[in-house]
C-alpha cells in the first residue's frame, strides 16, 4: 500500500497523544516536488472539518470534490477525521450533542491545526464547516490565530434541538403538515419580537455571540445559506443581523443557493460552491504572481 | 472528552491506496501479529458508506482486538478512493474483491481467510466466495441483488427529499425508476447513477445457492452465516437519523465474532 498518490497524501496527526487521520489534496507545485512540505512557506491551507458528518469525504463525497478543486486551484486542502469520526480513534465528545454546550470539537481543532500549520509550513487555514451547526470551526475559529478565513455551509443560529425532538415521532404527512405550521408560527413571533429589539438574540445564543466576535475582528467569513424550499413566515435572518453587528471590520459575504439539499451534495450545488468560494479565496488569500501559470486545469470532477 | 474504555482502542491502523486500473483503491489494513484469521471487510453501496462507516470500523477494530487481520477499503470511485463514480460498474466493484482478497490471502496463505459483506458488499463478497476465494462467508443483509439495493436506496433518499420538497415539486421513486429506464441520469445523495448502473444492478445477484444458510455450507463445504439485520443495527442497515440515534452493535460483534471463531477453528482442524 501507498500512502500518498500522484494528487493525494494520507497523514496522520498524532500530537498530544491524540491521533486523527486525513487526507492532504497536494497543490500542483506539490505534486511536482520531492520535498512537498518543504516547498514554499506561507501558503494559505483549506481545512475541511467532518463532525458531525461520519467521514471526511462528507455526504455524497462532496468534500472530496472540493479539496481536489481547492488544491488544483494552489490552495493545498486537508480533510481531517477528527476523534470519533471516520478512521480516527476515540469518541465523539458527548458535550458535540448538547446544543446547549456546543463548543464541539473547538479544543482539539485547534491543537490540530497548529500541528497542520507548522507540518506544511502555512501561513494559517481557511477552515471549511460543512455541518449546519458550524459549531466547530466558530469556536476554532475565535480560539486559534491559525485560522485565517471561515466558511460556513447553512449555519443554524436558531435552537436546533426541537425540531429533531419532533422528527422523530412525526414520520406522517399529517403531523409534518402540523408541525410546519407550528414551526411558522414560531418563527413569525420569534422574527418579530427579534426584529422588534425586545430580545438581543446573542446575548441568548452562544453560537450567534461566537460569530459576532469572529466577524468583528475582520476574520474573512464566507456563509453559504440555501433559500428555503419552504421558507417560514416572517423569518428572523440571523447571518444578516450578524453583518449588521460586527462593525466596520467585518469581512463576511453570505451568498444564497437556491434548492441546496441540506448537505451540499448535489452536483448542482457542489460546482457552484466550489465556484464563489474559489472567487473569495481568490480575493482574500490571493495567491503569488509566479504562481498563476502554474495552476492545474481543472479536472475534478463533480 | 469522553473516552470509553475498550481494548479495540490505540491498535496500530495502517491506511494506504492500492493502484488498480483507472483509480487508487483506498484501505486500511488493521494489522495483528500472529493473526488466527484474516478478513476482508466489503462494504455497502455509496450512500450508505457514509451512515454505516462508524460501525463497521468499529467492527473492524473489534475482530483486530480479537487477533484477527482485517482489510477494509472503499470502492473505487467512491469516498477516499479515486476515481469517478459513475463511469464505475458492478464489474469493477467486483474486480476490487477480487484484487484485495488476493491482497490479503498473500499476507500469509496458511491462515484461513474469511470473506465478510454488508448489503452489495454481501452479494459481492459471496460472489467471490463462489468463485473458490476463502476459507469461509459471513453476510450482513444480503439482498437477492443489486437493484434491491438501489431500490431502497432510492425510496430512503425520497423520503427524505420530499420533505423539504415543494408539492409541486416532488419526485417518487417510481418517477425515477422510469427516468433511470429511460436512459437517463439521475443523482442520488451526490451520487450520479446512469441507466447502465441501473440496468446492470439486476445481473448483479447472489448466488442462487445462497438462499439458505444450511443449502449454502452444505454446497461449498465450508462455514457460511447469512444474517438479515434489523432496525436494530441501524445504522449499519437503513437510514440514520442523526449520529446521536446509533444504536450500540456489541451485542451483533460479539455473536458474529463467536461465528468467526468457530468458523476458523473448523477451518483450521480441515487444513490439518
Amino acid at each position: 500500500m501507498k500512502e500518498a498518490i500522484e494528487t493525494r497524501e494520507l497523514i496522520v496527526l498524532d500530537g498530544l497523544d491524540v491521533t486523527i487521520r486525513g487526507t492532504y489534496h497536494k497543490t500542483c507545485e506539490d505534486c511536482s516536488s520531492a520535498q512537498p512540505k518543504l516547498i514554499e512557506r506561507g501558503r494559505i491551507g483549506v481545512l475541511f472539518l467532518n463532525p458531525p458528518s461520519p467521514t471526511r469525504a462528507a455526504q455524497g463525497d462532496s468534500a472530496v470534490y472540493w479539496a481536489d478543486s481547492f488544491a488544483e486551484r494552489g490552495y493545498p486542502s486537508f480533510r481531517l477525521d477528527l476523534p470519533g469520526f471516520g478512521d480516527s480513534e476515540g469518541d465523539p465528545p458527548t458535550e458535540l450533542f448538547d446544543s446547549n454546550n456546543q463548543r464541539g470539537y473547538a479544543s482539539i481543532a485547534s491543537v490540530k491545526i497548529r500541528e497542520l500549520v507548522t507540518r506544511f509550513n502555512l501561513a494559517g487555514v481557511v477552515i471549511v464547516d460543512q455541518c449546519s451547526s458550524g459549531v466547530s470551526a466558530l469556536y476554532a475559529a475565535a480560539s486559534c490565530p491559525e485560522c485565517k478565513g471561515l466558511v460556513l455551509m447553512d449555519p443554524r443560529f436558531d435552537q436546533p434541538r426541537i425540531e429533531p425532538l419532533i422528527r422523530q415521532h412525526s414520520s406522517d404527512r399529517a403531523s409534518q403538515n402540523c408541525r410546519r405550521f407550528s414551526s411558522n408560527i414560531f418563527a413569525s413571533v420569534k422574527g418579530t419580537t427579534l426584529s422588534c429589539g425586545r430580545a438581543s438574540p446573542e446575548n441568548a445564543n452562544p453560537r450567534l455571540r461566537r460569530l459576532k466576535e469572529v466577524a468583528s475582528t475582520g476574520l474573512p467569513i464566507l456563509i453559504f445559506k440555501t433559500l428555503s424550499r419552504m421558507p417560514k413566515v416572517c423569518e428572523f435572518d440571523y447571518s444578516k443581523y450578524v453583518v449588521g453587528l460586527a462593525g466596520r471590520k467585518s469581512q463576511v459575504v453570505i451568498n444564497m443557493l437556491d434548492g441546496a439539499d441540506r448537505s451540499f451534495a448535489s452536483r448542482l450545488n457542489r460546482v457552484t460552491i466550489r465556484l464563489h468560494t474559489e472567487q473569495w479565496l481568490d480575493a482574500c488569500f490571493p495567491l503569488a504572481k509566479h504562481k498563476e501559470h502554474t495552476l492545474r486545469p481543472q479536472t475534478a470532477k463533480p | 472528552m469522553q473516552t470509553q474504555l475498550r481494548p479495540e482502542i490505540n491498535l496500530p491502523e495502517q491506511a494506504g491506496y492500492f493502484a488498480v486500473p483507472g483509480a487508487d483503491i483506498y484501505a486500511v489494513l488493521h494489522p495483528v501479529t500472529d493473526p488466527v484469521a484474516r478478513v476482508l471487510l466489503v462494504g455497502p453501496f455509496a450512500s450508505e458508506r457514509h451512515s454505516s462507516y462508524h460501525a463497521w470500523v468499529r467492527w473492524a477494530r473489534y475482530l483486530a482486538a480479537r487477533h484477527i487481520e482485517v482489510l477494509r477499503y472503499d470502492y473505487r470511485g467512491i469516498g477516499e478512493s479515486t476515481g469517478v463514480f459513475e463511469e464505475m460498474s458492478f464489474e469493477d466493484w467486483d474486480e476490487d474483491v477480487r484484487f484485495l482478497a488476493d491482497q490479503v490471502a498473500r499476507r500469509s496463505p496458511s491462515v484461513p481467510l474469511l470473506l465478510h459483506g454488508l448489503e452489495l458488499g454481501a452479494i459481492l463478497a459471496a460472489r467471490r466466495f463462489h468463485e473458490g476465494t476463502g476459507d469461509a462467508l459471513l453476510l450482513w443483509s444480503p439482498p437477492a441483488n443489486a437493484n434491491q439495493v438501489l431500490c431502497s436506496t432510492l425510496l430512503r433518499w425520497t423520503g427524505t427529499e420530499q420533505q423539504y420538497e415543494g408539492l409541486e415539486a416532488r419526485k417518487s421513486a417510481s418517477e425515477y425508476i422510469r427516468q433511470l429506464e429511460q436512459g437517463q441520469v439521475v443523482e442520488v445523495q451526490g451520487y450520479r447513477w446512469s441507466s447502465s448502473l441501473w440496468r446492470d444492478s439486476f445481473h448483479c445477484e447472489l448466488p442462487s445457492t445462497m438462499g439458505d444458510e444450511h443449502l449454502s455450507c452444505e454446497a461449498y463445504k465450508k462455514p457460511v452465516r447469512i444474517l438479515k439485520l434489523g432496525e436494530d443495527t441501524v445504522p449499519l442497515v437503513g437510514a440514520l437519523l442523526g449520529y446521536n440515534e446509533a444504536n450500540e452493535l456489541n451485542w451483533l460483534y460479539s455473536s458474529s465474532f463467536d461465528w468467526v471463531a468457530k468458523a476458523v477453528a473448523l477451518s483450521n482442524r480441515r487444513a490439518q
